[in-house]
């Protein structure tokens, strides 16, 4: 291979891994990094109907074999805090006031219809199921923890107590209940069917139904339809009396929900859109750089093996013209003044080509250092 | 004439009468009946045609509405609150069927109907009578199960309205090209307004004592519902309510949120029949059964500020079974 072949090589490659940056910067504006699932599951949790009876909470802890709480799940002072996801706490439900009422919302993964959690991890352990669930395999989790900065709800949480093998751990929407035909453990347990569970297009259907018959009882927003990107679980929370003051004097939409402690400025692109371009760049680092540098420290390590052959080469003939040069003198004076005088010519003749050999090294170091 | 004698009688007189009505004012005995005088020249009823302007030889069209019209004056803060231009003519001199300019293509049965009227800047809101009377839902005795659920709604429904006795074809064919005479007119509503007083309803003893209700019995025991004591409580809240009366005009529309979507004739169907124990994935919006008796339970209690039970006092409707007792149990001594 020669350099003007490698150069092409090299050239082309960098071409194609623009390309591919630029197509999957592209496919971030305009598609979904996974695609959407048109019969997924998920679950339409309604505020209105929640009562804050925990039920749920104990219907996660015993569906997934999880440690039991501190405080036992029919001691409802654990309202009285708000808390976050834990990792031997999948979900947990917290109170809320709207209009001076107690409002219970539930708090668990969200199953992104495009994940951010997903896009940040560079091990792809996340991966959103056909049938809805956004799932985690820890066999490849460095315990880098950014699913956990990028996940617009605090969802994933860690095991910062154990020392040896922490994994993220997060509400696996009872993936493997729904392999089995059974309903999540939360929603079985819920008494007051404040969680529906229907595919997705039909609960959008059910909210709007719900929001329709009631007027004046719901926010006029499906919190989750279009949130983040759209997700799994959706919300709906009851109307209240939006307070209006000099600056904001009509009431922001969906106010009633950013009182439950959901972020209606999300947006309604996914997340892992924002980076999805930069983050596709990084493999293709990882893959062509190596090529890349080695590439041009082998070209140079070349160039380099090239100049010193030449200088040999020429140096080589230099010396031989000279030694040549030297035995003809030496043999005329052999001829003339006898090999007596021969041999002393030559050995003078030795001496003074040594010294200039070596001064000239001299000046040659000297001229490659400038 | 002029004798003291003559004058202390008639003070004496004034002095008593001024007390009976007093006294009669203050206690309980007229129920706060009221007067159902007219203060205005409005006829006390009327009946509204679905006046068109399309020529309608046959008279076909949505049945006319008997229209109480002097105990809506009496229930009003002002003639304008429905009369809404200020103007007091018949909604369909510009309302009519197919709508007209002077009514903003309003249509009669949307300015009959619409439930929500944006509220207008520059002038009076209209009310329309489905609208203000959904407000009137809002009310505590009638909120429990008018926020419920939603019963279902046949034809029964309209004809709580939509319904005139002793109407001719003539009448109709009259009344919608607007000609028909007012004494007829005024007949008519009188004779409507006067069968739809005093509706029967079935009474509390028509139904059970108590009912058991064990059929998902499992973390707690049956509970046992008090059904006359509720529907009792519920006759008793709407016993004056003048409104209540007037729409309730089947024996069984008091039935009907708990009994709803299924006949009411003979003993209504168990609650179990539709919904199941298991939520069906593909009919969600139908709760399953747990969640159908606590929706309804919780919702009616809430409706009506009921404060005591609380939601999540399990124990109050329904008392622990073994299973949860010794589960229970578990829980503390694994917290221990």
């Amino acid at each position: 291979m020669n350099r003007r072949k490698f150069l092409t090589i090299l050239g082309s490659a960098g071409a194609a891994s623009a390309l591919g940056t630029a197509g999957a910067a592209k496919a971030a504006g305009g598609t979904h990094t996974w695609p959407y699932y048109e019969n997924s599951y998920g679950v339409l949790h309604d505020t209105t109907r929640c009562i804050g009876c925990r039920r749920c909470e104990e219907g996660c802890n015993k569906a997934n074999g999880l440690p039991r709480p501190d405080k036992p799940f029919d001691d409802l002072s654990a309202l009285d805090e708000r808390r976050r996801m834990t990792p031997t706490a999948w979900t947990v439900v917290n109170k809320y006031e709207l209009d001076d009422k107690p409002v219970f919302r539930k708090l668990q993964c969200f199953h992104c219809n495009d994940p951010a959690c997903a896009s940040a991890c560079f091990a792809k352990c996340f991966q959103k199921q056909p049938d809805g669930s956004v799932t985690y395999d820890g066999s490849q989790c460095v315990g880098c923890r950014y699913c956990m900065v990028a996940c617009p709800f605090y969802v994933p949480s860690f095991e910062y107590n154990d020392a040896w093998d922490p994994l993220v751990q997060k509400c696996t929407f009872c993936e493997p209940r729904l392999k089995e035909g059974k309903l999540p453990g939360c929603v079985d347990a819920c008494p007051m069917d404040a969680l529906t569970f229907g595919r997705r297009s039909d609960l959008i259907k059910v909210a709007r139904a719900r929001i329709k018959a009631n007027p004046g009882k719901y926010a006029d927003y499906i919190y989750g339809e279009w949130d983040a990107g759209g997700t799994a679980w959706m919300v709906l929370a009851p109307s209240a009396s939006a307070v209006a003051d000099e600056k904001h004097p009509l009431a922001e939409t969906g106010h009633e929900f950013k009182a439950l402690g959901l972020d209606t400025h999300l947006g309604n692109r996914p997340m892992g859109e924002l980076t999805a371009g930069a983050l596709g760049a990084v493999p293709m680092i990882v893959a062509f750089w190596p090529v890349l540098f080695g590439g041009a420290y082998a070209i140079s390590k070349r160039r380099d093996a090239l100049h010193k052959a030449e200088t040999e080469a020429v140096i080589k003939e230099a010396r031989d013209d000279m030694a040549n040069a030297m035995d003809a003198a030496v043999r005329k004076i052999a001829e003339t003044q006898g090999p007596g005088v021969a041999d002393t010519a030559r050995q003078a003749m030795a001496e003074v080509l040594k010294t200039r050999e070596e001064a000239c090294a001299n000046c040659g170091h000297h001229g490659e250092d400038k | 004439m002029r004798n003291g004698t003559t004058l202390l009688l008639l003070a004496a007189i004034a002095v008593a009468g001024v007390a009976y009505l007093t006294l009669g004012d203050a206690g309980p005995a007229p129920a706060a009946a009221p007067a159902l005088t007219s203060v205005s020249d409005a006829p006390s009823a009327m009946v509204i045609f679905p006046v068109g302007e399309k020529p309608n030889p046959e008279g076909v069209g949505m049945k006319p509405v008997a229209f109480n019209h002097l105990v809506h004056e009496n229930r009003i803060e002002s003639c304008e609150s429905c009369h809404h231009t200020g103007d007091t003519v018949a909604c369909t001199t510009c309302h009519t069927v197919e709508g007209r300019a002077e009514g903003k293509f309003v249509t009669l049965a949307q300015a009959m109907h619409s439930p929500n009227i944006a509220r207008q800047m520059q002038e009076n809101t209209p009310q329309s009578c489905v609208g203000c009377h959904t407000r009137q839902l809002q009310q505590q005795e009638c909120a429990g199960c008018h926020n419920v659920v939603k019963p279902a709604r046949p034809e029964t429904y309209c004809n709580t309205c939509h319904k005139v006795n002793g109407l001719t074809k003539a009448d109709m064919v009259a009344g919608i090209a607007g000609s028909l005479p007012d004494d007829r007119n005024a007949e008519l509503a009188a004779d409507t307004l006067k069968a739809r007083e005093n509706p029967t309803q079935l009474q509390p003893t028509d139904g059970p004592y108590k009912v058991m209700i064990d059929e998902i019995a499992d973390h707690y025991k049956a509970s046992m519902y008090a059904h006359r004591r509720h529907v009792a409580s519920l006759m008793e809240r709407i016993e004056d309510n003048s409104l209540a009366s007037a729409f309730h005009n089947q024996p069984t529309t008091l039935c009907s949120t708990c009994h709803h979507n299924s006949p009411l004739k003979g003993a209504p169907p168990k609650c179990g029949s539709c919904h199941p124990q298991r939520i069906n994935p593909a009919n969600p919006e139908r709760p399953q059964l747990k969640a159908a008796y606590h929706l309804l339970c919780m919702g009616c209690h809430k409706g009506m500020n009921v404060a005591r039970p609380l939601n999540t006092s399990c124990v109050t409707c329904h008392k622990h079974s073994e299973a949860r007792l010794a589960d229970s149990a578990a829980a503390t001594l694994g917290g221990e």
